[in-house]
């Protein structure tokens, strides 16, 4: 019989099994729907709800005026409105003037005001130190921490102004404040490869870029495990062979349970897609940024098209293991190998450049589809269209050639009788 | 009714990969309309002998030729001649019975696919409740829609083993008679592996009883219980193995 002919019926039962399959449908579309939404949105969310304790303790409460400059400096001003501030962003705030509150073990943060600060601060030749604790394994204190350090940050910024103004009007010199504090300044923008500066939205691109790169992670592994099931479970469940005794090769059945597999796949990064449209409109409201700017339809499709070969490859490189093994466990226990390392390179791809590593270690790399699906994205993202297309050519061709020697493994004896 | 030698096993030997000899030197032939069983303890190389048959498992030695073709050499071609139920053979449980006959019509690639669904659904007597999931039917009406999908395109060899393994004794009558209509009204031939002696009596016209790889005799079950002074097969089967050790 004809190889697409069987193909044809082989793939009509796998379809309409798994279409009758809610649970595997529902969890494969689920799971990538949610998770990248439910990451953001649960990971702000929750942020926001942890309690944190801060400590204000003024040990100093005094007011100090440098006559000569003409400024007041009160440590009472600082802890009230430190606590006014904190309180404003959501955190539970103590003032206390003895530092026996420190000991308290629910207090996550302390500022402390020594004794002598508002002395200090007015003065021409002292400077005033605060002391911040943080209590350790604490994450949530960082940002209370953060925002402690900003109040100071502003706080010693007026006494400076204060400060100057006074010492230029006393001397009478033609400078500006600006000029005495921060004669040397920085300003960072952002380029794209003409050189040219880039908006805020293209950043943002750049930024869902690197998600989509990370969102393969969730589109290897579901279908990973269909192809599992399709082929261990089969034997379990003992409808295998029955199957392997009709006039087609064991290639063609396995054959049909990959394209099931990566159509399943491919519904799954398309709820993946929708998931990330949904967390970027809300970058978008966020940002201010049009939602179409960020959103490049191009990208996506790339995305698809790299998602269908990422996982063609990574179920062909799992296929020679599966076969081999006796149950459903031992098989997942392979090919999570396998996933795992699709996992550390996408991993990994969220964080660095690819198409910026040095040849020597990225050509040695090349050998791992993984890499191109990532330069696919990566590439196209930055600009270099050409190299993206490339890479996707390679990827495809790889994956192809993989499932090629990957079915040359197969028999029906090793499919039934499994060595391992 | 039997005519002329449609399979011919010569010097059949499987050994594993573990080193299991088992199935050490099978020769046999089997008539065209014959039904021909294979008897043996658990492990004697009964499944190991039918599966190198149904090609799905290759011989490490020996040959078997049906009608003429090399099964080893050209499976793909001695399949289209097979009906092979295993012992153990499951149905798709979120697929409808008649879509099961359906895709295995499609799949042996049957031109007339709706009279051979019709004719599966007549072996499989099961009616109504051949458009429900195979998931819902009982033990017994999963091996009838199994066995109807082996018989409905009438291969000129069905290989059963085990048909009415696990079966009650209605269920396992019901699955018989599907046997015995069936080479009567196709005069096509069956090869079967049976533990129950009863069945083996009604159903076949020659007995080979098998131990540890071997066929240590052959012959008619009323051959089989002159030969061995025996009321029954059973008899036979138990003195036979207590004479060949």
């Amino acid at each position: 019989m004809s190889f697409t002919r069987d193909l044809g019926v082989l793939l009509w039962k796998e379809l309409l099994d798994l279409y009758r399959d809610r649970r595997t449908l529902f969890t494969s579309i689920l799971l990538p729907l949610i998770s990248l939404p439910l990451i953001g949105f649960m990971g702000i969310a929750l942020v926001e709800q942890q309690p944190v304790l801060v400590a204000v303790v003024d040990l100093d409460n005094t007011t100090a005026r440098n006559q000569l400059l003409n400024i007041t400096v009160s440590s009472r001003w600082l802890a009230g409105n430190t606590t006014r501030i904190l309180e404003k962003f959501g955190y539970n705030v103590t003032i206390s003037h003895s530092i026996d509150i420190v000991k308290n073990p629910d207090i996550d943060v302390a500022l402390i005001i020594p004794k002598g600060f508002s002395r200090n601060a007015s003065s021409l030749n002292n400077t005033a130190r605060v002391k911040v604790l943080r209590r350790a394994g604490v994450q949530a204190a960082v940002r209370a921490e953060s925002t402690i350090y900003s109040i100071i940050n502003v706080f010693s910024r007026n006494i400076s102004d204060a400060k100057l103004n006074a010492v230029i009007r006393l001397l009478g010199l033609n400078a500006t404040i600006p000029a005495l504090r921060n004669p040397v300044t920085a300003r960072t923008e952002v380029v794209g490869i003409s050189g040219q500066p880039v908006s805020r939205a293209i950043v943002l691109r750049n930024a869902f870029a690197r998600i989509l790169v990370l969102a393969f992670s969730f589109v290897v592994t579901p279908a990973a495990s269909y192809v599992i099931d399709g082929i261990i479970g089969e034997r379990e469940r003992k409808t295998i062979e029955l199957l392997l005794a009709s006039p087609t090769t064991p290639q063609r059945i396995i054959y049909a349970k990959l394209v099931a597999a990566t159509l399943l796949g491919l519904i799954t990064a398309l709820a993946d897609i929708i998931g990330l449209v949904v967390y970027m409109v809300s970058v978008s409201i966020v940002s201010g940024v049009p939602f179409g700017v960020i959103i490049d339809p191009l990208l996506l499709i790339l995305h698809s098209i790299t998602a269908f070969f990422t996982i063609l490859s990574t179920i062909s490189i799992a296929l020679p293991f599966i076969t081999r093994t006796r149950g459903i466990r031992s098989a997942s226990n392979i090919v999570s190998l396998v996933t795992i390392v699709a996992l550390v390179f996408f991993f990994t791809g969220f964080f660095v450049d690819y198409i910026r590593l040095p040849s020597e270690i990225l050509i040695p790399l090349y050998l791992i589809p993984f890499t191109h699906s990532i330069l696919v994205i990566q590439g196209y993202v930055l600009g270099y269209v050409s190299r993206a297309l490339i890479h996707l050519a390679v990827l495809s061709i790889a994956s192809i050639a993989l499932l090629i020697i990957a079915s040359k493994t197969i028999n029906t004896e090793k499919l039934l009788i499994a060595p391992l | 009714m039997t005519g002329r030698d449609m399979l011919v096993v010569n010097d059949l030997h499987k050994i594993y990969d573990d080193g299991t000899h088992a199935v050490k030197g099978l020769s046999f032939t089997l008539k065209q309309g014959e039904i021909y069983g294979l008897i043996g303890p658990n492990g004697a190389g009964k499944s190991t002998t039918l599966r190198m048959i149904a090609t799905l498992i290759k011989p490490t030695r020996g040959s078997i030729y049906l009608n003429g073709v090399d099964v080893v050499k050209e499976p793909l071609k001695a399949r289209k001649m097979i009906g092979y139920l295993p012992e153990e053979a499951e149905v798709y449980p979120r697929l409808t019975g008649r879509e099961h006959l359906l895709f295995y019509a499609r799949l042996y690639g049957i031109e007339n696919i709706e009279e051979t669904v019709e004719y599966g659904a007549e072996i499989s007597g099961l009616g109504d409740k051949l458009d429900k999931k195979a998931g819902e039917y009982s033990k017994g009406m999963k091996r009838r829609l199994l066995l109807a999908l082996v018989l409905m395109r009438s291969p000129q060899l069905a290989i059963l083993d085990e048909p009415t393994s696990g079966l009650d004794v209605y269920a396992s009558v019901r699955v018989r008679r599907i046997i015995k209509e069936y080479v009567s009204k196709t005069g096509h031939s069956v090869i079967l592996s049976s533990h129950n002696m009863l069945e083996v009596e009604y159903l076949c016209d020659r007995v080979s009883f098998i131990i540890n790889g071997k066929i240590i005799t052959t012959g008619s079950p009323s051959e089989l219980k002159a030969r061995y002074n025996a009321l029954n097969l059973e008899e036979a089967f138990v003195k036979a193995v207590e004479e060949h050790g």
